[in-house]
Parts: structure tokens; C-alpha cells; sequence
């Protein structure tokens, strides 16, 4: 079975991790808020695991996913 | 770092019930939905608002429409009735009440009759019979056919006409051939030149489910039995009928008697489920100052023409309660009487599993108490709001996200910034200066003056006390934080010699007198004894005073600041809603962090009333007001000649705090300053800065995620903008930066932004 993503992001190799020295690849992540989980694939570093949150997809998506669970 | 603990799950399946008579007894107090006294007099319920409205506008069908609500027979009742709604027409406390049985009249004269289903229209399987003729008969038969009864009339009267005139000998010929029209338009059978014995009637038990017959007839036929009026039934011989006379009995009497019919019908008690019959009493609140329109239209005619019914409806001055909101920017912004929105914040905290959709508006209100002086009945929408604040946040379902930020600033300014120091040469003092957390954070200049004067006029030693009272813990609905703040206080006050605290903003006063045993008076006060300093000076031209809802039902101090304008030689222009009725500016109750938008027009609320610059006594107030761009003062900068000059953004407020502190005590008691600089070059793009303002980011949160980069190296290189993007999680949040650097000496800020998730790197 396809596994579930709900967001994907490809860096298409235009970000760099200036500390590994390597380019961010698409990579698994998973967002967690007061008890739940969202898997997502976004720009994450092969080498040190650092997983980048772009700016309109924190103040999109993500925001409004904090609002509603906020109020569950 | 100073972090607040987030709730940890949505999965928290309990609830903190709020006692439902103490939510009911508050929702009571809500008279929006009583109706107008008029309709609450009509014993037939007839919506005379509406009606009067729409005849009004001339849409006679329409009024009609509502009028035919209440009888079948329009222009029977409306030329019979002895209209006890105009009895009770507020104008006819102060001129003439509104015509509303002539009004009626016309609509009925000149509105198009209301067609019911047709031939298609389906009819109910029990049926009734009903004997006798007159108007209780005539109001009957078109109720029942109404409610769909086949029903047949049995009448000694030889035809329709003749059975029409009896008791309508009050109609015109041109309203007899009106109703007669709408009578032979009705699907009703008749029995013409019966003889109606109690043979007869015994007879039809069997062929109908339920007899009814009109007081004469039963009567005549059973005069041993009693008719019981509230069910209009002779429950013994199980005959429906009613008791006599006049128009409005009968139509009155018709309406109850078919309700009867309808519960015998379906073999059900007839005294169950029959809702609220007849007139009420109402408590509903109507502002008569604007009504202008006392005298009664006069008539040319007998009677009203469409036009005149249309200028006579135009002088009701449709009754409603909305005081509040009138006033209050948050009750109009979602367009719910407080009453509703009460009821609907109430069931918001009762939810066990699901979305809390009134969590927005419950944080929004500025609990500033507006709504219980505008309403006639005392309405404490702020009571309601706190309440639910309080049961949200002790079943852990209050989210932290839209508080957050201010109470770390009350966190901020009884930590990072707090100070609390005897004048200098005394131990203990007799005063404490409290200028509040807002007065340090917008004018710190104004702060110091003032407690520098204090310190010189006053006797026994002032001493000073930096911090924040509580308000936003207790605004929060966060209990503990609030208990926590007090009992910190009181312990830095007991250090100080328990002196009596002369508080700089009339919220912290408010605040603070709760505190058990501690004595509190206001600077304006402590002014108007030992006089004003010199060099003070009021604004060349008129201003508004703006009255803080921390001085809400107190008038010494609204007085008291008034005076002190006026020693400094202000002109104060009138405003509306000012002393006891005045608006929030929108910092009040957290507003402004839950929600900007309603904050936002509580401001403009404010603004409104005046063209003038605005005086205030409360920071907050004169920092909102000041950032729309109005002239906007704090009495004590006009006291002591000070000028905070523009609003500060949320960084230089923090800022400004520290800074106040560190020169006091650097100036007053010799210390040396904390060193706040940084050992590198921190620049922001004015397009940053408006952002980290408008998204509640701190510089401090910026050089946090800068100190990380320059420890672990840990950032990446976006090739597209050739700019650096970092991050680092501070408390509850991760915050973002783009930005470009020279080496490590020198950073510039392009972009900030963050979010509350967390994010981790996912295998698999």
C-alpha cells in the first residue's frame, strides 16, 4: 500500500547544508503537535537530518492545521 | 529560558462542568428575545415588528402574509379586535401609539389573500364536525381547515351568507364580500338549515373524531356541562366549545379549541405540550430618545389608504434590545446578542471530543465590563468569558498558542525585567511606585520622572517596583499563574515594608486590590494632594479623554484625572460613551493576541468618537491609539513633559524595559549595568522587522536562532535568494531565519517566521 504523505516538498537541489557540505534531498518528515502525527517529505539533509519548514508552508499549511487542532 | 508549559495532547476526554442555573440565571439578564410589547400583548402572538415593518416598505402582501398567521379571517379581526398591542406601544408613553388595528385593516383591505396547497393539498384522516354558527364557529372551522381537518359545519342558517353574518354585522359591505370571498376559498363543508338537537349531535359522534359546537349550541344542548376555558372543552359530554364573546374571544377562543381538537385527534391529554397560550408579560428594553414621529397619521377617509397604513407603520421604532451592541465592538463583530453567544460559550466548554469553535470568541472579549453599564439589566459578558477561559484551561483544553505571547511578557516583567529597590538611602519605604508593565515598556522616560518626583515630595522613602500585577495571568483564565504573580508580589512587597502602592495604571489598581491587606492608591491621586509638578503642560488644542476601563464604576479616579488636565490646561472635548460607558481600546482581556481583527475595531470603536487628539490614562490605550495614528497622549507625559514619541514595536518594549531597569540601577544604586550588547553586527531589512512585529517574533528570539548558527554551524544555503536559512526552537516554538552575513561578524535579516509543530526527520 502507497504510504500516505501530506505534504511533499522537492528541494530539486537548490538548498545546501552548510554544515555537512551536501545538497537537501526530498527525505521523510513528520510533523507532531499535541499528540498527533503528520507524515510528510520535505527538503532534509542526507547527512545531519536537518528537515527544512519553508516559509509559506509554515504560515499555510501548518498554521492552519495548529488552529484546528489547537481547538479539538 | 522562561517557557510555559504546552498542553500536551488533544486527546483529553473530560469536561469542568460550569454550574447550568449559574449559566442560566446569567443568560436571563439577555432581553434581546423578549418580544416587543405590542406582540407580547397580542394574545394571538401576532409579530407585530415584523408586520409593522413591512407594511412600512409598502409590501402589503407580505404584512399580510404575517398578519394571516395568526386568524384565517384577516379582516374580521382586524376590524373587530380591540388591539391591545396598541395599548402597550412604547410611543404611547411619549405621543401616540402606533395604529397597528388600522394598519392591519389595510394590509387585509389591500394585500393579496394567501392561497394554501390547492386541490393537491393533503388532508389529515381524523376529521370534525363542528354545530352552531358565529364567530367562535367561523375562527374555528378556518383554524381546523388550517391545520388540514376535513371539517363540515353544521348550521341552521339556510347558506354561506346568511351563516357570515352572524356576529360580523361590524363589516362593511365591501369587507363582508371580502371575507366571504375567503371563506367560499377555504376547503370547508357546510350543513345548511340544520336542526341542531342533541340527537343529532349524538349521531355524528360516530361519523366524526372530534364534535365541537359554539357556546349557545352547547349550552342549549348540554347545559349541565362546564366548559374548562384554558382548553376550551366541556370535557363530560366531550364537546369543544367556547365561552363567548367578542372578537378577539373568539379568534382567541378558535385558537385554543384547535389545539384541543388537534391533541383529541391523536388520543392525547389535551392539557400536555400546549406551549405558551396568550399574552405575556416582556422585559424588553427599548431607547425611546430617538423617536420623533409621536402623532398618529390622520386619516382622509374612514379608513386607512396603503399610502397612510404605509406612513402610520413608518413610526413604530421597532423595539429591540442592543445596547450592547451598540457599544461593543467584539458583540457586533460577530453579530450575537449576549444572550446567544453565552448559551453557544457555555455548550463550548461542555464539549468532550470535538472542535471548540467558540474558543476564538470567548478569547476575544476584552472583559472590560462595557456591556454590564450599557445594559438595563446588567449583562457581565466579561463574567461569562472569564468563566469559560478558567474551566478551559482546568481541563486542559484551553490552547496555549493565542496567550502565549503575552504571558511570557508577564513572565518577562516579573523576571528578566523586574525590579524591586527601596529609595535609595531607606530600607524599607512607606510608598511603592507601580507604574505597570506597559508604562516601563512605551515610557520609560515618563516612568522615571515621575518616580524621581515621587522620591522627592513624598515623606517616608518610595520605592520602586518594575514588574507586571497579574492582569494578563488572570485575563488568560490561567488561575494558578495569577495565584503564582500574587503571591510573588506580596512577597517582594513585604521585603519592601509592606508599603501602601501608588499604582501608575488604573488596571494594575483595579489588579491589585485584590491583594489581602495591601493598600493602593492612584498617582493622580498622590498628585491632586502634593500638587503638580512644575513644567507640566496640556495640549495646545482640545482633546478627548479617553477614559480607561480599569476605571470602570470608578468615578474618583476618572474625576481625579479630569482635574489634573484641567490644573494642566487642557480643553477636553465631549465624546460619547466616555466616563462610566467608555469602549476598550482592544489590549484589555488579551483581545489583542487572540484576536486582531476584533482588537483592531475595538480600537476604531474608540476613535470614532472624536476628531481630537486622544488623553489617556492608561498605557495601552495611548500606545493603540497612537499606532492608528492618532495624537495620542498619557496624562502623566503631559504632567511631568516627557514624550514617548512613536508606539514602540513588541521587541522595543521588551527593550525598553531592560533598559529602564539597568539605568536605575546603574544611576540610582551604583550598579554596574548588564551587558546586553552582542559581540557581533545584527541588522534587520525593514521588511523583517515589520514581520517579526506583525508575526510576534522578539529580536530576542532572532539572536537565539544566530547564536545557534555561530555554535553548531547548523544552517543551509538556499541558492535561489543566495541567502542562509537557520532555525531553533525557543519554548513552544521553532522559529526561521533567511538571512545574509559577512563572516560571523555581520547579519542581516531578510525573513523571519516560525511555527508551533515540531518537525523531526522521519526513517523508513
Amino acid at each position: 500500500m502507497a504510504e500516505k504523505n501530506y505534504y511533499t516538498i522537492d528541494p530539486e537541489g537548490k538548498l545546501r547544508c552548510m554544515k555537512c557540505g551536501v545538497k537537501l534531498v526530498k527525505g521523510k518528515a513528520k510533523f507532531l503537535y499535541l499528540d498527533n502525527g503528520f507524515p510528510v517529505e520535505l527538503p532534509v539533509c542526507p547527512v545531519c537530518g536537518f528537515v527544512y519548514v519553508p516559509e509559506e508552508l509554515a504560515l499555510g499549511k501548518v498554521a492552519s492545521v495548529e488552529r484546528a487542532l489547537e481547538d479539538k | 529560558m522562561t517557557q510555559i508549559q504546552e498542553r500536551g495532547s488533544t486527546h483529553v476526554y473530560k469536561v469542568n462542568k460550569i454550574s447550568k442555573e449559574e449559566m442560566e440565571s446569567m443568560v436571563a439578564r439577555c432581553v434581546y428575545e423578549h418580544p416587543p410589547f405590542c406582540s407580547a400583548a397580542c394574545p394571538l402572538k401576532l409579530d407585530a415588528r415584523a408586520f409593522l415593518e413591512a407594511a412600512a416598505a409598502g409590501n402589503f402582501k407580505k404584512a399580510l402574509q404575517l398578519y394571516e398567521k395568526i386568524t384565517p379571517f384577516p379582516l374580521i379581526l382586524a376590524m373587530g379586535c380591540e388591539a391591545p398591542c396598541e395599548k402597550k406601544c412604547r410611543l404611547a408613553e411619549i405621543g401616540d401609539g402606533v395604529a397597528i388595528r388600522r394598519v392591519e385593516e389595510a394590509a387585509a383591505r389591500c394585500g393579496a389573500a394567501r392561497r394554501l396547497g390547492g386541490v393537491f393539498r393533503s388532508r389529515k384522516r381524523k376529521s370534525a364536525a363542528i354545530f352552531g354558527s358565529g364567530l367562535f364557529v367561523l375562527f374555528l372551522a378556518g383554524e381546523l381547515e388550517k391545520k388540514a381537518y376535513p371539517t363540515t359545519v353544521f348550521c341552521e342558517e339556510p347558506d354561506l351568507e346568511a351563516f357570515l353574518r352572524r356576529g360580523t354585522d361590524f363589516l362593511d359591505e365591501s369587507a363582508f364580500e371580502t371575507e366571504l370571498k375567503r371563506l367560499k376559498g377555504k376547503d370547508i363543508q357546510f350543513e345548511f338549515s340544520c336542526a341542531l338537537t342533541r340527537e343529532l349531535l349524538e349521531e355524528k359522534r360516530g361519523a366524526f373524531d372530534v364534535l365541537c359546537a359554539s357556546n349557545e349550541v352547547a349550552a342549549r344542548l348540554y347545559p349541565e356541562s362546564v366548559c374548562i376555558p384554558e382548553l376550551m372543552i366541556r370535557e363530560d359530554v366531550k364537546l369543544v366549545s367556547d365561552l363567548g364573546g367578542g372578537v378577539m374571544e373568539a379568534a382567541f377562543g378558535a385558537k385554543k379549541a384547535a389545539l384541543t381538537v388537534d391533541r383529541l385527534a391523536q388520543n392525547l391529554d389535551p392539557r400536555n405540550t400546549r406551549g405558551q397560550e396568550g399574552a405575556v408579560e416582556s422585559r424588553l428594553y427599548t431607547d425611546l430618545s430617538a423617536a420623533d414621529k409621536l402623532s398618529r397619521v390622520p386619516m382622509a377617509g374612514a379608513r386607512y389608504t396603503p399610502e397612510e397604513a404605509a406612513a402610520e407603520a413608518g413610526r413604530c421604532i421597532q423595539c429591540r434590545c442592543e445596547e450592547c451592541l451598540k457599544s461593543c465592538a467584539f458583540l457586533k463583530h460577530y453579530k450575537k446578542h449576549p444572550g446567544l453567544l453565552s448559551k453557544e460559550i457555555y455548550n463550548n466548554t461542555q464539549i468532550i471530543m470535538g472542535d471548540h469553535q467558540l474558543n476564538k470568541p470567548m478569547n476575544s472579549c476584552s472583559l472590560c465590563g462595557q456591556c454590564t453599564v450599557v445594559c438595563p439589566n446588567g449583562f457581565d459578558m466579561a463574567r461569562v468569558c472569564r468563566l469559560a477561559r478558567q474551566n478551559m484551561v482546568s481541563t486542559d483544553k484551553m490552547p496555549l498558542a493565542p496567550h502565549e505571547f503575552a504571558l511570557l511578557d508577564m513572565l518577562f516583567s516579573n523576571g528578566d525585567a523586574f525590579l524591586a529597590r527601596p529609595q535609595p538611602g531607606f530600607e524599607t519605604c512607606r510608598y511603592v511606585f507601580f507604574p505597570g508593565c506597559q508604562a516601563s515598556a512605551i515610557a520609560p522616560e515618563t516612568v522615571k520622572a515621575a518616580w524621581l518626583d515621587l522620591c522627592e515630595r513624598l515623606e517616608g522613602g518610595v520605592a520602586l517596583m518594575l514588574g507586571c500585577c497579574g492582569a494578563i495571568g488572570d485575563w488568560a483564565g490561567r488561575e494558578e499563574m495569577a495565584e503564582q504573580t500574587k503571591a510573588f508580589l506580596d512577597r517582594e512587597l513585604a521585603k519592601l515594608g509592606d508599603p501602601v502602592v501608588i499604582a501608575g495604571c488604573p488596571s494594575c489598581r483595579k489588579e491589585l486590590a485584590g491583594h489581602e491587606g495591601l493598600k493602593i492608591v492612584g498617582i493622580w491621586d498622590v498628585l491632586l494632594e502634593i500638587g503638580l509638578p512644575e513644567g507640566g503642560q496640556g495640549l495646545s488644542r482640545p482633546a478627548a479623554m479617553h477614559d480607561s476601563c480599569g476605571a470602570r464604576g470608578d468615578e474618583k479616579t476618572r474625576s481625579a484625572i479630569r482635574e489634573i488636565a484641567k490644573r494642566l490646561g487642557c480643553e477636553l472635548a465631549d465624546t460619547p460613551y466616555s466616563g462610566d460607558r467608555s469602549p476598550c481600546c482592544g489590549y484589555g482581556g488579551l483581545a489583542a493576541y487572540a484576536n486582531r481583527e476584533v482588537a483592531a475595531e475595538m480600537t476604531e470603536k474608540c476613535l470614532e468618537r472624536s476628531d481630537a487628539p486622544y488623553i489617556s490614562y492608561c498605557m495601552a490605550c495611548r500606545d493603540r491609539f497612537a499606532r492608528q495614528g492618532r495624537e495620542s497622549r498619557h496624562i502623566l507625559e503631559l504632567v511631568y513633559g516627557t514624550d514617548a514619541g512613536a508606539p514602540p514595536d513588541i521587541s522595543e518594549k521588551r527593550y525598553n524595559r531592560l533598559t529602564l531597569k539597568n539605568e536605575l540601577l546603574h544611576e540610582l544604586w551604583g550598579e554596574e549595568p548588564r551587558e546586553m550588547k552582542l559581540d557581533y553586527e545584527l541588522n534587520y531589512t525593514p521588511e523583517a522587522r515589520r514581520m517579526m512585529d506583525e508575526r510576534m517574533i522578539l529580536t530576542d528570539d532572532v539572536i537565539a536562532v544566530l547564536d545557534e548558527v555561530r555554535k553548531t554551524g547548523e544552517c543551509i544555503f538556499d541558492e535561489e535568494s543566495g541567502l542562509f536559512i537557520a532555525r531553533k526552537r525557543v519554548g513552544n516554538a521553532t522559529f526561521w531565519l533567511k538571512f545574509s552575513r559577512e563572516g560571523d561578524a555581520r547579519y542581516l535579516v531578510h525573513r523571519a517566521w516560525s511555527h508551533r509543530m515540531t518537525v523531526v526527520k522521519r526513517e523508513g
